[in-house]
């Protein structure tokens, strides 16, 4: 008896220091991202209060307003810089998983010679540094006069994700039964109408997501775009944020608002796409 | 070359490799050529100019290209360790779980979704001296009057950058091994517990072999882009104060833009390549090794 009502006291203790952990790490991972959404609404004396303000005593859209209202007015051109990332990122990231899509159906469908080498070898060419990229593609892109243009940047980013949208799209066509595809050409397809026709839309929910991590990739990428970009003809959004700063101050206000109109795209992106991603990324791990 | 018809993967694969071949292994190659010169953007001339190895032997008698170099290669070893640490108990936290697991996921995927520049200026913001929410905090819970000058201070800067990394990369890593830990069949944990194993050799021995692959993909896909790093150390301190927490990343962005000086940076950056080709190769190689454990076949 005694015992049963001890082992029962420690379960509902471990149930309770479950539950607090858990808030815990969530308030952690959650609060620099509410800090920011709250800071954008509040004027910048609540902001630079001493000793803070805790409770926000007014919320207005203030920031967001004279952002949009262009030049001269405390607002940048955050169109343009919408523009842009969007015209970039989207051309981007559609050629990207086009190659990818061939890239990954080769390694997951064919054998050939130096396959793992190839594979590693495409891995390798995404871990050179965005900074250290920047260097010869800075110096090629100034002799051709393609600095500041989307179609540098463009080629830049295409480059930047075809060795992760293969990994992707390859785990994906792996996840497909070869025999399938088979049945379909033993049933009179064409090799190419099995693949439209069977293995792509079955293949389909994972290279969208392969595609919408391309897109957040083009989208958040800092380092390249820093440098090849000059003016509103093709600065992004990563790069407008240093709009807001200046020598010495920097006006957090403005830079949480515009923080606000880049992070929800990726929000609404990734919360669509999670669930597959991790099927993605992981499906070679267990079954090979 | 007659009857000569290249085969379909090779075809398949075309595209992807003219694209990788003019963006990055032209540039590249390049860039290792004006290494050996002492090539400086304001001075086109100077490209032509061959100086063998003395760019090189600069960088390497330089003491801060070491302290730069040394300090990279500690960023990430604490923080992928943290973030390797702290990413499993998330993960397991989550999984245990009875309701609401797939808001718990995606709001754990909430730091994945900040681009680093975001998370560089969230964060110099959070850790300012005087408006920070962390000084405020401090200060109204009584812990301290002062204000600590957290990006100011250069172990305090240090700290703060692991931090800002920490936070935003953890939940790469919570994420796959928790996908891991649903994957994992219950019966051979239930076998060992039949068997007398306590909690924490049930853990040791039948759930962490069995998870390991999916943290050394995500160590894979974390070395992939280590360099994000840059972001957010470019935005919080850029370097400061007085280069104490200067990275291999930031100190090529300085001597190639700012002194100019494109030879004596692409020297650097090539230790940066290498040292992210070091990285991912390592845990490549440890994925294979991890997923043949397991039994899987390659």
């Amino acid at each position: 008896m005694d015992e049963n009502a001890s082992a029962r006291l420690t379960r509902r203790a471990l149930t309770v220091a479950h539950r607090v952990g858990l808030f815990l790490a969530m308030l952690l991972i959650c609060l620099p991202g509410i800090w920011i959404v709250l800071s954008s609404l509040r004027p910048t004396v609540e902001i630079m209060a001493k000793p803070p303000v805790w409770v926000p005593q007014q919320l207005s859209f203030d920031a967001y307003i004279a952002m949009f209202s262009g030049i001269g007015k405390g607002g940048i051109p955050v169109l343009d810089y919408f523009r842009n990332s969007l015209i970039i990122s989207v051309t981007s990231t559609v050629i990207a998983v086009a190659i990818g899509m061939a890239g990954g159906y080769a390694f997951a469908r064919y054998r050939f010679r130096g396959k793992s080498g190839m594979f590693l070898g495409l891995m390798l060419t995404r871990t050179v540094p965005g900074i250290a990229m920047s260097l010869p593609l800075f110096f090629v892109y100034a002799r051709l006069g393609i600095i500041d243009t989307h179609f540098g940047m463009i080629l830049a980013y295409v480059a930047l994700n075809i060795p992760f949208t293969i990994w992707l799209i390859d785990g994906f066509f792996r996840q497909v039964p070869k025999d399938l595809a088979e049945a379909a050409q033993i049933d009179g397809c064409t090799r190419w109408q099995a693949f439209w026709q069977v293995e792509f839309p079955l293949a389909r929910p994972g290279i969208a997501s392969a595609a919408i991590f391309a897109f957040l990739t083009c989208w958040n990428e800092f380092a390249l775009a820093s440098q090849l970009t000059r003016s509103v003809n093709s600065k992004t959004l990563p790069v407008g944020l240093l709009d807001y700063t200046a020598e010495f101050t920097i006006d957090w206000r403005g830079m949480c608002a515009l923080a606000v109109v880049m992070i929800i795209p990726a929000l609404t992106l990734t919360y669509i796409v999670q669930k597959h991603l991790v099927g993605g990324l992981t499906s070679g791990a267990v079954k090979g | 070359m007659k009857g000569f018809k290249p085969s379909a993967p090779i075809l398949l694969l075309l595209p992807a490799f003219v694209v990788l071949a003019a963006v990055v292994l032209v540039p590249l190659l390049l860039s290792l050529y004006s290494s050996f010169t002492p090539f400086r953007l304001t001075r086109p001339e100077t490209f032509f100019v061959l100086i063998g190895f003395r760019n090189y032997v600069s960088i390497l008698s330089n003491p801060d290209f070491w302290y730069a170099f040394g300090r990279t290669v500690l960023l990430l070893t604490v923080a992928l360790n943290l973030e390797m640490l702290l990413g499993l108990g998330l993960a397991m936290l989550v999984e245990k779980a009875t309701r609401g697991q797939r808001i718990l996921r995606t709001l754990m995927m909430f730091p994945m979704m900040f681009s680093p520049i975001l998370v560089g200026f969230q964060f110099k913001f959070m850790f300012n001296d005087n408006i920070g929410l962390v000084n405020n905090a401090l200060q109204s819970f009584g812990i301290t009057q002062d204000a600590i000058p957290w990006l100011i201070e250069s172990h305090l800067a240090f700290t703060a950058i692991t931090i800002a990394e920490v936070w935003s990369s953890t939940s790469i890593f919570a994420i796959l091994i928790l996908a891991g830990l649903l994957a994992m069949p219950k019966e051979p944990i239930e076998a060992a517990r039949v068997d007398g194993c306590t909690p924490w050799q049930t853990f040791r021995y039948v759930t962490w072999p069995f998870v390991m692959p999916f943290a050394y993909i995500a160590m894979t896909i974390r070395s992939l882009d280590v360099a994000r790093a840059y972001d957010i150390v470019k935005i919080m301190t850029d370097g400061g104060p007085a280069g104490r927490t200067e990275l291999l990343w930031t100190l090529v962005g300085r001597t190639a833009y700012s002194d100019a000086r494109m030879g004596l940076a692409n020297a650097m950056a090539y230790f940066s390549i290498l040292l992210s080709i070091a990285f991912t190769v390592y845990f490549y190689n440890k994925l294979a090794a991890a997923r043949a454990q397991i039994g899987a076949e390659w």
